[in-house]
């Protein structure tokens, strides 16, 4: 989800509490108590019967066998001998190896046999690391262990191998959790069991610390604490097996004694440490500071890096030593020549390791738990515990006392906890008594008064600040599954939506119920496709992502276009060749240097009409599909009779001659057009596009009008059909408006419904027929009024447009 | 006295009317004995011929059979009409096997529909719907809501800036918070959009889609929390439906919690989906104290809960699709589902 998942061992948790449960239960336990186990999985492979073998001898040479050399080999499991065929190069007399006597089986359910190789038996199997599931190491030979390793012990225990691996993985609150010993003590409050806090002393020297080093804090605020140990007189030498084991088991890689005991600690206490090579830090003097301007660092990982003067490094008098919190420093790293080490155990300020870590491009073990918040007061026993574990290994002495800078003590904070709140928040509450038991639990220190508790919150515990952390600390271990199952008293409000929705609702099942499918694309965009549609607009500048995905997705789209022709070219491409899709949503801009979004709609239609059927015509969509569709969303929203308007320029996307605009009360309330040629051949689709947007926020603003009641006609209307032959250059909506003009208020309905050229028209004109209908509110016509009107109406379109009567 | 002319009348009628089968037939009989050359219209016409005293009397009888004649044939003609009308139909059967005429049929997003599910819900509990803008300030995003820059739970949600102080909003929690700096208390909306976070694998996606509750009042607790979305639950997944509260961790929210339930593939004995049994579907809690004193609520007088989930995570698991991107694809055969 986020952040890292840390992977614990069971044993090693084991250390610390006293339980009968299953890593499982407790799995089970921890996540009912808030801290997410993402797995629980065992060390070993599936193996069964593996056990330490001793090659005693080498019997017979058997030669070449696909590859390798091959020989028949004497291995001894203590109890019992067998003779073994076996090609890997380190199968030599006195090795001590993992072996499988006939009857065992290996990871991935392989049962060893009694079997004949070139001719030998062989009983058993000599096993490399790949063989038993342990590592990729097969070429190497079989899997070789010390000499001291008992023979016939089973294998993965012998390896420290018969452990579960707990990966946990915490929230930004619990940084306490990030440690061995902090699960111990969740489990042990989450399930009663008994947590034991590692008793942790120190045999200390006679050489004097603080006369050895000094620490000399200049920057407080970034960190408050920092106390250091000398270690003297260490040997550095690879860890030996069982620090390394358990490492490797957590994940982790041995690296040297001092190294991984500062990673041993880290992972059973949970603070990161650091160990210098004494006799390279200058004047053995501990400098915190901020980095200089121009400061550079080379880290552990041989990085060279720039610092900020914000950043907070280690440093001798000299020179920066480390990136404080993150990382240490090439100049001062513990190699094989050490023999004396500054072991570090500080505190920073989380927010100033974590902008280093991100400004820096590190993330590191120590960097994470360090930007989560330490425990300023535990890290003392982090120091010692290393130190006397540092001392263990390498056989060094640590000198007597810290030097510990510590200018302004932690005071350890109450808060107070009321019972009536938790019943407040929660709904009810466990007796005080059971509260009390449970900060105890929880290792928080509590006193009660009456119906409340005071607390003192311990420094491992920085995410409790106030009362309600500790309700719900309470209520996490009293249990969740306890709090009751009420409803919301109170007045009841009617739930209302705003207007913009509602809209949104209607257009919906308007295009839906008219056969449309709706689609909803990204609202990233490709500037460069913004370009190529032409979607620069001088007025508006696209919003662009400081930390866009990609290149093609790094602005706000400032038109769906864009996704509704990738959609339609997405479908053409996988063989869907008609495609009716819409969308509603946003277009983004920067507008008067503020960030506007504003609603649309947007239809796209490409290939046939309608589906193959036996009863549909074959007819692709074209201009008037989009028109109508437009014209039937405005009509749903309340605009009845837009004015169409061809003059001026549309979107570049479209063709020029193919695109027109819907106007009410002098407003753009839809374009609709052809798709231009290049434009849809850039986004790979073969068949023409047509596409019809609305701003919906405009045609809101414009309102519909509120519905009212008119009666129904009481009298007959009379319809005239009338065709005219007139000029492809007259539009009909001019031809439409003449005759709406001409026929007064009688003429209540005009309908076209014919469009005729060809035949018996002559060449540059066209026919037009339309149906008129007349009725008055207050009468039955008379033929007379009708022919009447209908004359004026012919002879007016007649006068205006150079109009015939067809078939007159 | 009856006239004899009537009585012989109707026996002639009542045989032309027994003979006549066909619609056409019955027309002629009502034009040979109703029509204007019809004998009894005759007879009725020559009524002034006749003894006075006999004129009544005849005159009733003829219009009698006048009557009687009009209801025998409109009788026959109305059974003669079903059955022609049937042989017709029988004549040109047309092939009813032929596929109908279909309208085209739409569909909205599936998306949308979850959406309009949640928004439903909770709209029938009372729940106002409130909006707010994608683009918004790092402040009503971040800090209204107790994360402080720099602050580790930063990482929970990876976000897209527009520049330092302006950002994608990463969750709908910036409309509550504009919301209580608008009104006072009682609230109680849901607040629905887009969302983005800098991520994208088949279960994440950069772009998707919230819901998220708000509710504040003088008394409203966590069990108050747990009853409306076990309501929810029940409704969205189906009357059996269970849910639990795991402890978790918001910034916003404290106590927090995540609410799984039960998972309705196998019905919570542990499956390819949901494994444990149970599916993670939404986090909550009770709004932290620090959140309701920045928008200048006082938390010791009023309390409140908020829980957000993903539209995009409720579909994939009520529908059983498995990768989130097929969402914003829009490939008609995967859009065509959801009609």
């Amino acid at each position: 989800m986020w952040g890292i998942c840390v992977k614990l061992s069971w044993r090693w948790i084991l250390e610390f509490l006293q339980t009968d449960l299953t890593p499982q239960e407790a799995a089970e336990r921890l996540i009912n108590g808030g801290v997410e186990v993402e797995s629980v999985v065992r060390l070993a492979p599936d193996m069964a019967g593996v056990v330490v073998g001793l090659v005693e001898a080498i019997e017979r040479d058997l030669g070449e066998h696909r590859g390798h050399h091959v020989v028949l080999a004497r291995v001894s499991t203590g109890r019992e001998r067998f003779s073994v065929v076996c090609g890997a190069p380190n199968c030599l007399p006195g090795v001590r190896a993992a072996f499988a006597p006939p009857g065992a089986t290996l990871p991935g359910n392989r049962k060893i046999e009694v079997a004949k190789i070139r001719g030998v038996e062989s009983q058993g199997m000599l096993c490399s690391e790949q063989e038993l599931g342990l590592g990729e190491d097969h070429e190497r030979g079989i899997l070789a262990v010390g000499k001291d390793a008992p023979l016939g012990a089973d294998l993965p225990a012998h390896l420290g191998l018969d452990d579960w691996v707990l990966e946990v993985e915490i929230t930004p609150n619990r940084p306490d959790c990030l440690s061995v010993v902090g699960i111990a003590r969740e489990i042990a409050a989450l399930t009663g069991a008994k947590f034991q806090y590692p008793s942790i002393t120190v045999t200390e020297g006679p050489e004097d610390a603080r006369a050895l080093a000094r620490v000399r804090i200049d920057d407080p605020a970034l960190c408050p604490r920092y106390a250091a140990r000398v270690i003297l007189g260490v040997r550095v030498a690879p860890s030996p097996h069982w620090m390394a084991a358990r490492l490797l088991a957590v994940g982790l890689r041995s690296i040297s004694n001092v190294v991984d005991v500062t990673n041993y600690v880290l992972w059973e206490l949970g603070h990161p440490l650091h160990a210098f090579d004494y006799d390279t830090v200058e004047e053995h003097t501990i400098v915190v500071r901020r980095a200089r301007a121009g400061e550079h660092v080379t880290t552990l990982d041989g990085e060279d890096r720039a610092l900020g003067e914000a950043m907070l490094v280690i440093a001798d008098p000299r020179r920066a030593i480390a990136v404080a919190g993150v990382m240490g420093g090439a100049n001062t790293e513990v190699a094989d020549s050490t023999a004396t080490v500054l072991l570090e155990s500080a505190c920073f300020q989380p927010g100033s390791i974590r902008r280093t870590a991100r400004d820096l491009g590190l993330k590191t073990d120590a960097a994470y738990r360090f930007e989560r918040g330490a425990d300023i007061e535990g890290l003392r026993d982090s120091l010692d515990r290393a130190a006397q574990l540092i001392a263990d290994v390498t056989g060094g002495v640590i000198a007597r006392g810290v030097v510990d800078a510590y200018p302004a003590p932690r005071r350890r904070p109450l808060v107070r906890l009321r019972m009536s709140r938790i019943r407040r928040i929660i709904g009810v509450s466990p007796p005080v008594e059971e509260v009390a038991r449970i900060l105890e639990g929880l290792r928080l220190p509590a006193r009660r008064e009456a119906e409340a508790l005071e607390v003192e919150v311990p420094s491992f515990r920085r995410d409790i600040a106030i009362e309600d952390d500790l309700v719900e600390e309470v209520i996490r271990v009293w249990g969740y599954d306890r709090i009751p199952s009420t409803l919301p008293g109170g007045v009841l409000h009617p739930a209302t939506r705003p207007p913009a929705l509602e809209q949104a609702d209607a257009v919906r099942r308007a295009l839906v119920a008219a056969g449309l499918s709706e689609a909803i694309t990204y609202s990233f965009a490709d500037p460069a496709t913004e370009a190529a549609l032409g979607l620069a607009r001088p007025t508006a500048e696209p919003l662009r992502l400081l930390n866009p995905l990609g290149q093609e997705a790094s602005i706000l789209r400032s038109d769906l276009v864009s996704g509704l022709l990738e959609t339609i070219a997405l479908n053409v491409r996988r063989q869907q060749p008609n495609v009716r899709i819409f969308e509603v949503g946003k277009h983004y801009a920067r507008a008067g240097g503020a960030p506007a979004e504003s609603r649309w709609l947007g239809i796209a239609l490409t290939g046939a009409r309608a589906d193959l059927a036996w009863y549909a015509p074959r007819a692709p969509v074209d201009a008037f599909d989009a028109k109508g569709l437009a014209e039937h969303v405005l009509a749903v929203l309340g605009v009845r009779e837009p004015a169409i308007d061809t003059a001026g320029d549309g979107p570049a996307y479209f063709e020029r001659a193919r695109w027109a605009r819907l106007a009410a009360g002098g407003t753009t309330v839809a374009t609709f057009g052809e798709i231009a040629l290049p434009v849809r051949e850039a986004f790979g689709i073969p068949s023409p596009v047509f596409v019809a947007t609305i701003p919906l926020d405009v045609v809101a603003q414009i309102g519909a009008e509120p519905v009212r009641f008119v009666p129904v006609p009481r009298h007959p209307s009379v319809q005239r059909d009338i065709a005219f032959v007139i000029p492809v250059s007259v539009p009909a909506a001019q031809v439409e408006d003449a005759i709406h003009g001409a026929g007064g208020p009688l003429l209540r309905g005009v309908t076209l419904f014919d469009l005729y050229t060809g035949e018996g028209v002559e060449t540059g004109t066209r026919s037009l027929a339309w149906r008129l209908t007349f009725r008055a509110g207050d009468r039955t016509l008379t033929d007379a009024e009708v022919n009447d009107t209908h004359a004026r109406v012919v002879e007016a379109v007649r006068q205006r447009f150079g109009a015939a009567v067809r078939g007159a | 006295m009856a006239d004899p002319r009537i009585d012989r009348l109707r026996a002639a009628a009542a045989e032309d009317l027994e003979r006549a089968t066909t619609s056409a037939d019955l027309e002629a009989v009502r034009v040979k004995y109703l029509g204007r050359q019809a004998e009894i219209t005759q007879l009725l016409r020559s009524l002034g011929s006749l003894p006075a005293a006999d004129r009544p009397e005849v005159g009733r009888q003829a219009n009698e059979l006048k009557v009687e004649i009009d209801a025998g044939v409109t009788e026959k003609l109305a059974a003669a009409r079903v059955e022609e009308r049937r042989r017709e139909l029988e004549r040109a059967k047309p092939d009813l096997t032929l596929p109908g005429r279909r309208p085209p049929l739409g569909t909205l997003h599936p998306l949308t529909r979850v959406h309009d599910e949640i928004v439903r819900i909770f709209m029938g509990l009372g729940f106002a719907v409130a909006e707010g803008p994608e683009v918004e300030s790092d402040y009503n995003n971040f800090e209204a809501l107790n994360i402080p820059r720099d602050h580790p739970a930063r990482d929970m949600q990876d976000t897209f800036y527009l520049s330092d102080d302006t950002l994608l909003r990463t969750h709908t929690s910036p409309v509550q918070v504009r919301t209580m700096k608008a009104q006072r208390p009682p609230v109680r909306i849901i607040c629905p959009g887009k969302v983005y976070r800098r991520d994208a694998d088949i279960t994440h996606s950069p772009m998707f889609h919230q819901v998220e509750g708000l509710a504040v009042d003088r008394d409203i607790s966590m069990g108050d929390l747990k009853g409306t979305l076990e309501l929810f639950a029940r409704e969205m997944f189906g009357a059996r439906s269970k849910i639990r509260f795991r402890p978790s961790f918001f910034p916003f929210t404290e106590p927090s919690a995540e609410v799984d339930v039960v998972c309705f593939l196998c019905g919570g004995s542990g499956c390819r989906v949901c494994k444990s049994g149970w599916l993670e579907i939404l986090g909550s809690g009770m709004v932290h104290p620090q959140v309701l004193r920045n928008v200048g609520y006082d938390p010791e007088e009023v309390t409140g809960w908020a829980f957000g989930m993903g539209v995009e995570r409720i579909a994939m698991l009520k529908y059983g699709i498995d990768d989130i991107r097929l969402f914003f694809e829009n490939d008609l055969r995967f859009l065509g589902q959801f009609a």
